[in-house]
């Protein structure tokens, strides 16, 4: 308590507040817009905190994560659009409700839920950290190579498409992380004598490659279309449910909430399974299943808290054990550690002002998000107005910032548009490339427990079996490929 | 080109990548006195990867919906008739390396807004012109003085900074 006490200290500086309302804001801005998500947008802005304080930094990138949650609703209710994965359920009722003329409702309700799955979420976080971080200091090589092996598999295995696919993904993206030098004795490795990569290839313009870059090449295969917006309330009474919407609320949210907290702290977990399982468990809960696709309040407040909690729920296995659970907090991992923060057991003992001071900025964030999410609404949806024509050159230049000043390096922005056209291909037929960031960022850290691992064992490789967490955590990865391999059918969005 | 060719083409282009990956990787020591070398983890990640893609090619199974917020599902009707302006945001990418190099950031951001506003979305030259000049100096003032980031340097930055900093 005293810890999170002192995180609130830290957060309720001048700097931090006003750069937790930056980061909330942004996500907010970023949630309603189709298409920008928070990895393009964490990628981009991820150079231009590199001279900012890391607390300020770090706050600021979370609240980009946690606000896109909130932000993506707003579109998939008035628009039928969503603002982002984790919102794509929502379009299914919220949309219907906004046609009755509950939009309002249905905002407020998302909205509330939100808050409170967010607020649960971050409670969830601060006391189911400390005893995990000490769990983990038990772990040695052997245990931490296969717990990423099972994360990575469980990632690859929760992807939409088929497993070979993913594990492909994710085989790209470790291959990608061994370009440069060895991680152990500095080798260079796979740099084709080319200077540019001694380094390795960079996050910031790969990321920025496969998310920003290649979504201006999807956007520029559209053609302009009339979308229909139907317009929110101009009041804020007006977001207020019924008295019925509200009772009918209340058990969806809470069971949202701890199922989504639940489901974020999975590997490959995180918000947008989290609103699909709610859906089901909903769907299947409620005394009115016919009522669903058609105006569902349940269909709105369950997966609405859900992803919010899942989002919440994916920081404990990144702050505790340095595991990114999906593609966003692995882009998050890898902005701790250019910020010189090693997320992981230590963390509480070494720089527990970022650790609790990240924390307490959730809880204020999802304050603020509330604020934000409910008056200004109206204000965030006239962003869509703004045409491709002024809105693609911005991005470009925006794109070109965050690459170039994150090394200085012009071969980066060249890495960066050859990364583009690739991302481009890869998301054009189906190739999920959340898997390849995780696993270009699990990469340095994996081969090195599996090369220590291997020394230890003098290249015996039953050391991977030797204790029963290793063992257990190569058992699940092991039913993971079996079961993605076995014929199923997967919820797919509408 | 067919939605199952072209993932057998992008699932070539994996192919090769790691076809590379692998030639490169075999050449390095796989095993040193104190353990596995430097060569070791990329072998092994790009044999996993050749066998993953020829698995793929023969079999490509189920497409995936891509990751958070993107803009996949691109209809065959919506994507008619915008061949040319793809071609020209396309252009605008190399545009964006070159000028990177040679030109600077203030020339740069106006040269790709001008070919994307006039040539991709039709835009008049007055507007291409005033928001690209508009796009560079927003950037080139709040990025590149107030904030102080890296920004790629030709004459017009250097004249700038000179006079402001």
């Amino acid at each position: 308590m005293e810890a999170l006490l002192h995180g609130f200290a830290v957060t309720l500086s001048l700097d931090n507040l006003f750069y937790c309302f930056v980061g909330v804001f942004l996500g907010t801005v970023v949630g309603i817009l189709p298409g920008l998500g928070p990895l393009t947008t964490i990628a981009i802005l991820l150079p231009i905190t590199f001279k900012m304080d890391v607390t300020s930094a770090i706050i600021m990138l979370s609240g980009i994560y946690y606000g896109v949650a909130y932000g993506g609703t707003v579109t998939s209710v008035l628009m039928r659009i969503p603002g982002e994965a984790s919102s794509v359920v929502t379009c299914l009722d919220g949309y219907e409700m906004a046609r009755k003329g509950r939009a309002g409702a249905a905002l407020g309700i998302a909205g509330f839920g939100s808050f409170f799955a967010g607020t649960v979420g971050v409670i969830g976080i601060s006391f189911l950290s400390p005893p995990l971080a000490k769990l983990v200091l038990a772990f040695g090589p052997a245990e931490y190579a296969m717990l990423m092996l099972a994360g990575l598999t469980m990632v690859t295995y929760m992807s939409s498409g088929s497993l070979p696919r993913a594990l492909l993904m994710a085989a790209f993206g470790l291959l990608l992380g061994t370009v440069g030098s060895d991680p152990l004795n500095m080798t260079p490795r796979l740099t084709f004598g080319i200077l540019a990569l001694g380094d390795g290839v960079n996050l910031v313009p790969l990321a920025i490659g496969l998310f920003g870059l290649s979504e201006v090449l999807f956007m520029a295969r559209q053609r302009p279309e009339d979308m229909k917006i139907l317009p929110p309330p101009s009041r804020v009474l007006g977001f207020l449910p019924s008295r019925d919407e509200a009772k009918r609320s209340v058990g969806p949210v809470a069971r949202g909430t701890v199922m989504g907290f639940l489901v974020g702290l999975l590997p490959g977990g995180g918000a947008v399974l989290a609103s699909f399982l709610s859906y089901g468990i909903e769907r299947k809960l409620s005394k009115h299943p016919e009522e669903f696709g058609k105006g569902a309040v349940e269909g709105v407040a369950g997966p609405e808290s859900a992803n919010n909690a899942g989002t919440a729920g994916a920081f404990v296995p990144l702050l505790c054990m340095g595991i990114p659970a999906n593609a966003v907090t692995a882009l998050l991992l890898g902005a701790f550690i250019i910020h010189g923060v090693v997320p992981g057991p230590t963390i509480l003992e070494r720089q527990p002002e970022v650790f609790w001071g990240v924390v307490a900025s959730m809880y204020i964030g999802n304050v603020m998000l509330l604020v934000l999410n409910l008056p200004l609404i109206g204000l965030f949806v006239r962003i869509l107005e703004i045409p491709r024509a002024y809105l693609t050159p911005m991005i470009l230049a925006v794109c070109l910032i965050g690459v170039y000043s994150s090394s200085g390096n012009p071969a980066d922005v060249l890495i960066a548009v050859i990364f583009g056209f690739v991302g481009y291909g890869l998301r054009r037929y189906g190739f999920d490339l959340g898997i390849v960031i995780l696993a270009y960022v699990l990469g340095p850290i994996f081969e090195r427990s599996v090369r220590q691992a291997l020394a230890i064992s003098d290249g015996d490789p039953s050391i991977f079996l030797h204790s029963y967490l290793s063992t257990g955590f190569a058992i699940v990865a092991a039913a993971l490929l079996i079961a993605g391999l076995w014929p199923k059918k997967k919820a797919r969005p509408a | 080109m067919s939605r199952l060719s072209g993932t057998r083409l992008a699932t070539l282009g994996l192919l090769a990548a790691a076809l590379v990956g692998l030639w490169q990787s075999l050449r390095l020591d796989s095993w040193g006195f104190d353990g596995p070398g430097p060569g070791f983890f990329p072998t092994l990640v790009a044999g996993i990867c050749v066998a993953l893609a020829v698995v793929v090619f023969f079999f490509p199974g189920r497409a995936g919906v891509t990751e958070e917020g993107d803009t996949d599902d691109v209809p065959k009707d919506a994507s008619a008739g915008t061949g040319n302006a793809f071609a020209i945001y396309v252009v605008s990418f190399g545009l964006l390396a070159l000028g990177t190099a040679f030109a600077g950031f203030f020339v740069t951001t106006v040269a790709v807004t001008v070919l994307i506003m006039r040539f991709a979305e039709r835009r008049s030259w007055v507007a291409a012109v005033t928001y690209g000049v508009a796009c560079a100096a927003i950037g080139l003032v709040c990025f590149g003085w107030l904030l102080r980031v890296d920004l790629p340097e030709g004459p017009i930055e250097r004249a700038f900074y000179t006079l402001v900093r």
